[in-house]
């Protein structure tokens, strides 16, 4: 994929405290990309230095090859979707969204016209003369994202857009925006600490962590694929097993609990090494009886989270803890407190080198 | 007990808004001084003041002083505000504490500070040295009023209008000012009314060239209890429920409108 939006290098220090860390990235023209992490791990810090809110220590913004740098924030065409909105309480829907055509000096009559189409776009048709406090949480986010649109920026930038919306509306919200992206065609960057949002949405998620990128893949790769241990533990649900490399070629390691564990071989590792291995929990197969075929290990429950359609169950395997999710009707066969078995096959063991 | 409190309540009420009620009927008194209850009524001290220039000059000096007063507040106030809100810099606490020291200072002494400072310059006796001083004192309280509202302001809405394209000029013209409005006019509305009533200073300096009306009203009471005084006090109080009514109404007109307009 050609590169539209290049970061080489970006790293920002406010007097001893290090926000970001070399971050180096390639994103393609018309690419939704998300920025996942913890907050404090530099993903805001990273928007709003390619917004020029802020300025990089070092490093370099470029967009359609042409560096950023040394413009202010209203040289840049960037439309921005802020997590409290910023709508303007003084002007109607339409005038909101009109306002960015105003600035590029276009007449108001058919900046109007463009901006009631726009939000037509949206799904708010014949709601541009309220205000923004006539509105709701959603159809602000509506308006917000009308107007970052309108004026076809080279970049939409959305702050944690979805942070102030209930479950239902955020769900609905999600649907919304990947199908107004897909429609323009905006090369966009999300901003999330909600790991499901960063899953449903994205073509491809940078995992931050204090200041640095872990990791740059699509949502399968980064959840099947995690390259740190950090990654393994925010996206998803896994068990980490610390244990030491037996034999490297076939694939083989030992851990204190769960004796022999074979992992599918990767040339990232050696005989002697200690590693972490992944199983995501719905990867294990609970059962009253060892399955053939498969490793098999005696688990004691300790405790039964029942979420109606899966049920999470907690329990050890000695003294490491081990969590398995099972379908609602599978979890009948146990209760808390007695004894079963889980399984799993070597496919099912991901190995994490760092 | 519940019933002793409303009784109360009411009382204090009663007392308080005495002094500003008992001045209506006196404004009306065919009486020669100031009395209380009227002998009987006529309208003839309303004539008196709108026709006697030795009242409608003071009146004239008073609202020119406290127009002038309101724009060199304004213009001090609204970059002060920004400026101590926004930013962090040396010396902010030392500024912070002299925009509101002339609230805590008697203005008593204020009042013979300026007479004999401005002594020096020659300009006691003159509208400009009036303007001066009230604005000395219209300062900490337009300050006040501001800089809540700037406080209270959220800045994202600069930062999206600049993100959609608008200078930082233009940002301030579009954005920041009109949200700002209503505590920009209760800013200068402030300060307006405090210098229009503003009496200590004035007597002080305004002389005879540029006596204020709370000045003359002054002079006149100890002199001859002239029952202009209950006129122009009853004026005054009729502008000022006016002044506190209109807005009120003129936003639930709005609203009603707008909600017509929008079902």
């Amino acid at each position: 994929m050609s590169s539209y939006l290049q970061l080489s290098g970006i790293s920002k220090v406010y007097g001893q405290f290090t926000a970001l860390e070399g971050v180096d990235l390639d994103i393609g023209k018309g690419e939704f990309v998300t920025f996942l992490g913890p907050s404090g791990s530099g993903k805001t810090t990273t928007l709003m230095i390619i917004a020029g809110f802020e300025s990089a220590t070092s490093g370099t913004v470029e967009v359609a090859g042409k560096s950023l740098f040394g413009l202010a924030p209203h040289e840049r065409n960037i439309g921005i979707v802020f997590q409290n909105y910023g709508l303007f309480p003084h002007k109607t829907a339409a005038q909101n969204v009109y306002f960015p055509l105003q600035m590029r000096g276009m007449k108001k009559t058919a900046g109007l016209r463009k901006a009631e189409e726009m939000l037509d776009l949206v799904g708010l048709e014949g709601f541009g003369h309220r205000y923004p406090k006539e509105l709701s949480g959603g159809q602000q986010q509506r308006v917000a994202l009308a107007r970052a649109l309108v004026f076809e920026p080279s970049l939409l930038l959305l702050d944690e857009p979805l942070g102030a919306l209930d479950k239902n509306l955020r769900e609905q919200m999600q649907i919304e925006i990947k199908r107004i992206q897909r429609a323009l065609g905006v090369t966009t960057i999300f901003v999330t600490h909600d790991q499901s949002e960063a899953m449903s949405m994205s073509d491809r998620i940078v995992v931050f962590e204090k200041g640095r990128v872990q990791q740059v893949a699509t949502p399968l790769e980064i959840y099947h694929e995690p390259e740190t241990k950090f990654v393994a533990g925010f996206i998803g649900e896994s068990n980490l097993i610390e244990a030491k490399v037996t034999d490297a070629e076939k694939g083989e390691a030992s851990n204190a609990a769960l004796g022999a564990i074979e992992y599918a071989p990767t040339g990232k590792t050696s005989t002697g090494k200690d590693v972490t291995l992944m199983i995501r929990p719905e990867h294990i197969r609970l059962s009253r009886k060892p399955v053939d075929g498969r490793k098999n290990v005696t688990m004691k429950v300790e405790t039964i989270v029942n979420y109606g359609d899966n049920a999470l169950v907690i329990g050890k395997v000695g003294d490491l803890p081990m969590r398995v999710r099972v379908l609602g009707a599978d979890v009948v066969i146990i209760q808390e407190d007695e004894e079963c078995f889980i399984s799993w096959t070597r496919e099912n063991v991901y190995l994490i080198a760092k | 007990m519940n019933r002793f409190l409303r009784w109360l309540g009411i009382a204090v009420l009663v007392f308080i808004a005495a002094p500003l009620v008992i001045v209506i009927p006196m404004s009306f008194s065919e009486a020669r001084s100031l009395q209380f209850p009227p002998p009987g009524y006529w309208l003839g001290y309303y004539t008196a003041y709108f026709t006697d220039p030795n009242w409608l000059r003071p009146t004239w000096n008073s609202i020119l002083i406290a127009s002038a007063t309101t724009v060199l507040t304004m213009a001090l106030v609204v970059p002060a505000t920004f400026a101590l809100v926004r930013h962090r810099f040396r010396g902010k606490g030392i500024a912070d504490l002299m925009m509101l020291m002339p609230l805590a200072v008697p203005h008593i002494v204020m009042a013979v500070g300026y007479y004999s400072y401005f002594g020096s310059f020659g300009i006691v006796h003159t509208h400009l040295g009036v303007i001066l001083a009230h604005s000395c004192l219209s300062v900490p309280i337009a300050f006040l009023v501001l800089s809540a509202n700037l406080k209270g302001f959220d800045r994202t809405l600069e930062r999206a209008a600049l993100s959609l394209g608008a200078s930082p000029t233009k940002t301030f013209i579009h954005v920041t000012l009109p949200i700002l409005r209503p505590g920009l006019i209760i800013s200068a509305l402030f300060a307006f009314v405090q210098s229009f009533d503003e009496t200590v200073v004035a007597i002080f300096i305004s002389g005879r060239g540029a006596e204020t009306l709370p000045r003359k009203m002054f002079d006149s009471i100890r002199q001859e209890a002239d029952p202009v005084i209950a006129v122009i006090s009853t004026l005054l109080f009729l502008a000022v429920i006016l002044g506190v009514t209109a807005p009120l109404l003129i936003s639930r007109i709005r609203s009603r409108r707008t909600r017509i307009a929008a079902t």
